[in-house]
């Protein structure tokens, strides 16, 4: 058996009410993800290496594989214990409950811009290229085009949004969705960092934040299940803890913090974490654009 | 060319596995060009635009893997899929190689590698100190890539390295080549007996392609960073660089290379020297050759007289090597082509002490030479921006690279340079440096070839010759193409220089008036 090192608040619900059943839906090196019968969802396992996020364990060991559990595994909850097939037991009862919980945007803009120009500074230079950002020359066609329509496409959806065109903003979001190669494509991840600035209470978007539950509902079937988790839980402000971290960075003046922040930001997958600081940053200028023209 | 497709239905892997796959599909023999991703609708209409859009890829869903090759026939289409199918059943086996670990603190990797001795560091500056002193701690020698470090954390870590006999190098520091080992920017060269402790990367770079040239090698390359020689600092890593050589049996000449210390400094490395054992090659650019004699040091002026020293000095026989001598007649030549209007030689350079070598052979001619790197303060360049009369321009200085990558990675700021100088009818010759080696641009020639064939279309138009002097910085050995990369120079119309110190000599030679 092994112990469970922190949750996320809806994942513990699902522990704690017994009625949590599923099947293994995919296995990496460092997490396991779970579909769950009643609900649809995905919940993730996590190695200890990992941050925290929404519907995801974290447990006590370093590598997934090692505990060899396979696709299509059975899964359920009993007496406070989580059963994967007959290859893992985890235990929550010295579980730390996390809970995902955005900062409010903040009322100094000129703290906000110093650091959003920061960001975007240090992610220019040391964010993963083939994504958001382009490589300078590019490994191939297929690259180079999805580079090419990420550009076209945020730069579109960034008029739209700083002129208080929300409505058509959204087809321009839309056609972000599952663009790129990745398993979290690009242009989802950079749409995870854009619907967090939404979610942020007092954010000039906040009262707009039904953009992304619109957007959503497009989404369902433009990208993978895994992806499409991601954006899901994103649109209600629910983000992992390292992006949570990163907003807080932004919102106060302390480089040094901000720049630990977004380098653990930057290390999440391999162009994943630079397309979410992307559409975090393209989501501040966004708002700071926009400012009180769009409340 | 065929395009064939394979779907792997519900297959997920993660990003960094996913974007691994894609790179190494792509290096397969038989690959024109291969694409793995997910099959996501938007991913279709990408792949419709790039003429890579097959019947299976269309009836795809968004949860499906999808492998597209592009080949010359059906059967090394197939041959193609079965050499990636073994990569994904690689992957998938778990056996990894050790490159492939990554640890989260330098503590766990020091742990698990037990026989490693070595740490570099390349975090943002602000941790990089905390960094290094970890490495120290767990007795790991260090190489420090990064910059922004205060002089202050650079003295307590060589201190804190001195006293623990461990080698400080950086912060600051690009090029090292330990037990044969190039590490960051450096060249492929042979190894051999001549040891070489620098203040300078691509200074130190450009002494050890020229051993290279002359047919020795290098010992250990030791990189001790660019502040190391300033009063501050002492030269800690420096005389610790000299003594190391003096001890290692494989070194037989040391090569300590630095811009000018400052003058204590200066004092207590010519002493070590002076006690040294081994023969030293010492070249201060700009330096002050009595007091390198007098230390009874071999002085050299320049670069490549640096590598042609050493190289004597470890039993090369002069005869036998080409020295390259400059070409007089092309000198000749090219000054029967410019106009009296054409006066000013503009060096454009991604390394500092090649810009510095070029700047001070300009220096020896003319008084009217700026740069951004100058010491006079009076031929400090007034404006990056604007060249003055002879310019020289390191684009590796902190005022061009704030937020870009290093010149050497990424050639836009240069090359958006090299056109508004071909512009102008006061320019004779424009000197710029190509380098190579790992860590480099993969095709830097490449990069500017459209560039320079339309400024030299331009000038002819315009009645004017525009001399261009190319200099490739690498070996034969190295990752990028060497010969291709010259090859490229030539074919453009470009003087190639087969040396930094020719490269300089030639451009201020191009551009003198009556003599």
């Amino acid at each position: 058996m092994i112990n469970a090192i922190s949750g996320d608040t809806d994942f513990i619900k699902e522990f704690n009410n017994s009625k949590f059943t599923g099947f293994v839906h995919s296995t990496f090196n460092r997490t396991l993800n779970i579909k769950c019968f009643e609900n649809g969802d995905l919940y993730t396992i996590a190695c200890s290496n990992l941050d925290n996020g929404p519907n995801t364990l974290i447990i006590d060991v370093d590598n997934m594989k090692s505990i060899n559990i396979v696709v299509d595994d059975r899964v359920h909850v009993e007496n406070n214990l989580l059963y994967i097939g007959d290859r893992l037991t985890i235990s929550i009862e010295k579980v730390n409950i996390w809970e995902s919980i955005l900062p409010s945007y903040t009322p100094n803009v000129e703290i906000l811009k110093q650091n959003v120009m920061k960001v975007k500074e240090y992610i220019n230079i040391h964010g993963v290229g083939g994504g958001i950002k382009k490589n300078f020359i590019p490994q191939n066609p297929f690259e180079a085009e999805v580079s090419n329509l990420l550009e076209k496409r945020t730069l579109l959806l960034f008029n739209e949004l700083i002129n208080d065109r929300i409505s058509s903003a959204f087809s321009h979001a839309v056609s972000l969705v599952g663009l790129g190669p990745g398993l979290t494509p690009s242009g989802d991840d950079f749409l995870t960092g854009l619907f967090t600035i939404f979610n942020m209470k007092n954010s000039p978007f906040y009262p707009y934040r039904s953009f992304c539950e619109d957007v959503l509902k497009k989404a369902r079937t433009l990208t993978n299940d895994i992806s499409y988790m991601t954006l899901k839980k994103a649109a209600n402000g629910k983000v992992r803890d390292s992006i949570i971290s990163l907003l807080n960075s932004i919102l106060v003046e302390d480089d040094q913090d901000l720049i630990l922040s977004l380098n653990k930001l930057l290390n999440i997958g391999s162009s994943s974490g630079t397309d979410i600081a992307y559409g975090i940053v393209f989501g501040m200028e966004a708002t700071i654009r926009a400012g009180g023209k769009v409340c | 060319m065929l395009v064939q497709a394979l779907i792997k239905p519900n297959t997920y892997f993660d990003s960094v596995s996913l974007m691994s796959l894609s790179t190494k599909a792509n290096q397969i023999e038989e690959v024109e060009q291969a694409i793995i991703a997910m099959g996501t609708e938007m991913n279709k209409e990408v792949m419709k635009n790039v003429g890579l859009l097959t019947p299976e890829v269309e009836v795809a869903g968004a949860s499906d893997l999808i492998i597209v090759v592009k080949a010359a026939t059906d059967e090394l289409c197939e041959t193609a899929f079965k050499k990636i199918n073994e990569l994904f059943t690689k992957k998938n086996s778990g056996k990894k190689g050790t490159n492939d670990i990554k640890y989260s603190t330098i503590s766990s990797a020091a742990g698990s590698n037990p026989e490693a001795n070595l740490a570099i560091i390349a975090v943002n500056g602000a941790y990089a100190a905390r960094e290094a002193k970890k490495a120290l701690e767990n007795d790991l020698h260090v190489m420090m890539f990064s910059d922004n470090v205060s002089i202050e954390d650079e003295i307590e870590l060589k201190r804190f390295a001195h006293e623990k006999g461990l080698f400080m190098m950086g912060p600051d520091c690009g090029t090292a080549i330990i037990g044969n080992t190039a590490l960051c920017f450096a060249n492929a060269v042979r190894k051999g007996n001549i040891g070489i402790v620098g203040a300078s990367g691509t200074g130190s770079q450009e002494v050890s392609v020229r051993i290279h040239e002359f047919g020795f090698g290098i010992s250990q390359l030791i990189g001790t960073g660019g502040r190391d020689l300033k009063e501050e600092v002492g030269g800690i890593m420096m005389l610790d660089g000299i003594q190391a050589l003096e001890d290692d049996e494989e070194t037989k000449v040391i090569v300590v290379i630095s811009k000018p210390p400052a003058p204590s400094v200066e004092e207590k490395v010519l002493a070590k020297i002076k006690t040294c054992k081994k023969p030293v090659v010492v070249w201060f650019v700009g330096g002050n050759e009595e007091k390198i004699i007098a230390a009874g040091a071999h002085f050299a002026k320049m670069s490549k007289e640096a590598a042609l020293k050493a190289v004597l000095l470890a039993g090369a026989d002069e005869s036998k090597l080409n020295k390259r001598a400059l070409n007089i007649p092309l000198i000749e030549e090219v000054r029967t082509k410019l106009t009296s209007e054409q006066k000013y030689v503009r060096g454009l350079f991604s390394g500092g002490t090649l810009a510095d070598e070029a700047m001070h052979a300009a220096m020896e001619k003319f008084d009217n030479v700026y740069s951004n790197i100058q010491r006079n303060p009076e031929y400090r360049l007034k404006d990056r921006y604007t060249s003055q009369e002879h310019t020289f321009i390191d684009f590796g200085d902190d005022e061009y690279t704030q937020g870009k990558p290093h010149p050497m990675i990424d050639p836009s700021t240069r090359l958006a340079r090299f056109v508004q100088e071909a512009k102008d009818p006061s320019v004779g010759a424009i000197v710029m440096d190509f380098v190579i080696g790992y860590g480099a641009h993969e095709d830097p020639v490449g990069a500017f070839l459209p560039a320079i064939i339309e400024a030299k279309q331009q000038a002819e138009q315009e009645g004017r010759h525009l001399e261009i002097i190319g200099y490739v910085l690498g070996t034969e050995l190295d990752p990028q193409n060497y010969q291709e990369q010259i090859d490229k120079l030539l074919a453009a119309g470009v003087t190639h220089a087969s040396s930094m110190q020719n490269a300089g000599l030639l451009a201020r030679e191009f551009v003198v008036k009556g003599e």
